[in-house]
């Protein structure tokens, strides 16, 4: 059990010496101070666990000591019992009025004095017991919801949910926004085949496997998942956060993807005799982000044209390619080894207006 | 005059305090006088106020009944009460003799 110590606060010397005396013999650490400015003090400077407090102090009396501790909620819930030779009805009041939670008579009585020192102790060690038991209960909501939150959004973004839920700057704000942001969508090949020649059980244990290696990734360079379905993932970076590097995390993500993904195509040929490979699509721009959906249910989502740019080029992406538009290359090219990247033109995506700037780089 | 020995029985644990706060009540006796001749009855009230809280505690009950007299003794105003009192108490130090158990 930590020491509990009680700050004896009296005018008369004698009597604070007796006091601290019969504390320390309890087993409890007492200091011991002779007015009310030093009382303060001394409570500011480490808080005591139980205030024992004269009433008839030179400058501020006990009444106002005991008042001033209990209206401050840093030590309103330390116990103070008022020492006084007062035995009139109005000091009682004006004492409970001030907050005092015990009192004790003058001449004080030794064995009174321990039982409501030890009363009080007890009450404060459930009190703080208790405190700290809620707190405990309170850190492992929490990371209960983090671990739940953390199975969708990266583990930052989680924290940070949890962190800001209720203030203005939660990172899901109810109104959409536009942002600067990179959309990396990654897509297994080879799964068409997979799902004709493979048992069911097996693929669905494939694909978790698949998307492990995957968010692994996303998450390592804190990338936020928007969206997971059938083979496809989408990543988005600088979203929800501002990521002034983002172009950069979302090039680590490729190649981490892809070589992470090495290990996991080999043990599949071994396992079930077919040839795997992700291939990834890299658009960078400006796009809407926002909830979307019902008051039922609501999805974080990403739409605009570097989604969509992202989306058409993966599904032309080959087995371990990485097709990335060009403004998004002209913000990694010092990263990326010439001899990997291919300038693939201006190709006219399905669906767009104006014909974009295709390269390849095959890790 | 009162008896010619007051005997007292101190806890042991509180021995190492008392010749400070005999010396204390010596000096208190001074405190008072000082008062008297001044008519200073509220500083006489507040003296006899604090060796109500400290006497009894320690275990010399009288103190704290001397103590009580002067508290109420200087709320009256009454010098000459208030002089026996000072007396009183002053043979009371003289003449205890304190046991430690």
């Amino acid at each position: 059990m930590s020491s509990f110590r009680v700050l004896v606060v009296d005018d008369d010397p004698d009597m604070a010496a007796f006091l601290a005396k019969i504390i320390t013999a309890e087993g409890m650490v007492a200091d011991a101070v002779y007015d009310g400015d030093s009382a303060l003090l001394s409570v500011l400077t480490q808080a005591p666990d139980l205030v024992l407090l004269d009433v008839m102090l030179p400058g501020k009396s006990g009444f106002d000591i005991c008042e001033h501790l209990k209206s401050d909620p840093a030590t309103a819930l330390i116990p103070v019992v008022l020492v006084t030779a007062l035995e009139d009805h109005e000091s009682r009041v004006r004492g409970i009025q001030a907050g005092a939670d015990d009192f004790l008579s003058k001449p004080v009585n030794r064995e009174e004095l321990i039982a409501r020192v030890k009363t009080l102790r007890r009450l404060h060690e459930t009190r703080r017991e208790l405190e700290e038991r809620r707190l405990a209960a309170e850190v492992q909501r929490k990371e209960a919801i983090r671990k739940a939150f953390s199975r969708y959004v990266s583990p930052r973004l989680a924290d940070t949910i949890i962190r800001d839920v209720g203030t203005d700057d939660a990172p899901f704000k109810a109104h959409a926004h536009r942002a600067e942001v990179v959309a990396l969508f990654a897509d297994l090949r080879g799964f068409t085949r997979i799902t004709e020649s493979i048992a069911v059980h097996n693929v669905v244990e494939m694909l978790n496997e698949f998307f492990s290696v995957l968010t692994e990734a996303a998450y390592h360079h804190e990338g936020t998942i928007f969206n997971m379905a059938g083979d496809s993932l989408l990543v988005g970076f600088n979203v929800p956060f501002p990521q002034p590097d983002a172009p950069a995390r979302a090039w680590r993500t490729a190649v981490d993807m892809v070589s992470s993904f090495g290990p996991l195509s080999v043990a599949w040929r071994g396992r079930y005799g077919v040839e795997t490979g992700v291939g990834i699509g890299i658009c960078s721009g400006e796009a809407i982000i926002g909830n979307v959906g019902s008051p039922h249910f609501m999805s974080y989502t990403v739409i605009g044209n570097p989604v969509n740019t992202a989306a058409r080029l993966v599904q032309m992406a080959q087995a371990d390619e990485v097709l990335v538009a060009g403004a998004f290359y002209q913000s990694i090219r010092d990263l990326v080894p010439e001899a990997r990247v291919q300038a693939r033109g201006d190709i006219a995506l399905r669906g767009m207006s104006e014909a974009t700037a295709v390269y390849s780089i095959r890790l | 005059m009162g008896e010619d020995v007051y005997k007292v029985k101190v806890a042991k644990d509180l021995e190492d305090l008392i010749p400070t706060f005999l010396g204390n009540r010596h000096k208190e006796i001074d405190a008072l006088r000082v008062a008297l001749a001044a008519a200073d009855f509220e500083q006489l009230r507040q003296l006899g106020h604090r060796m109500r809280g400290v006497g009894n505690s320690y275990g010399f009950e009288r103190i704290s009944v001397i103590g009580k007299h002067i508290e109420d003794g200087a709320r009256g105003g009454d010098k000459a009460a208030l002089a026996a009192q000072i007396a009183d108490y002053s043979d009371y130090l003289s003449k205890v003799q304190i046991t430690y158990e």
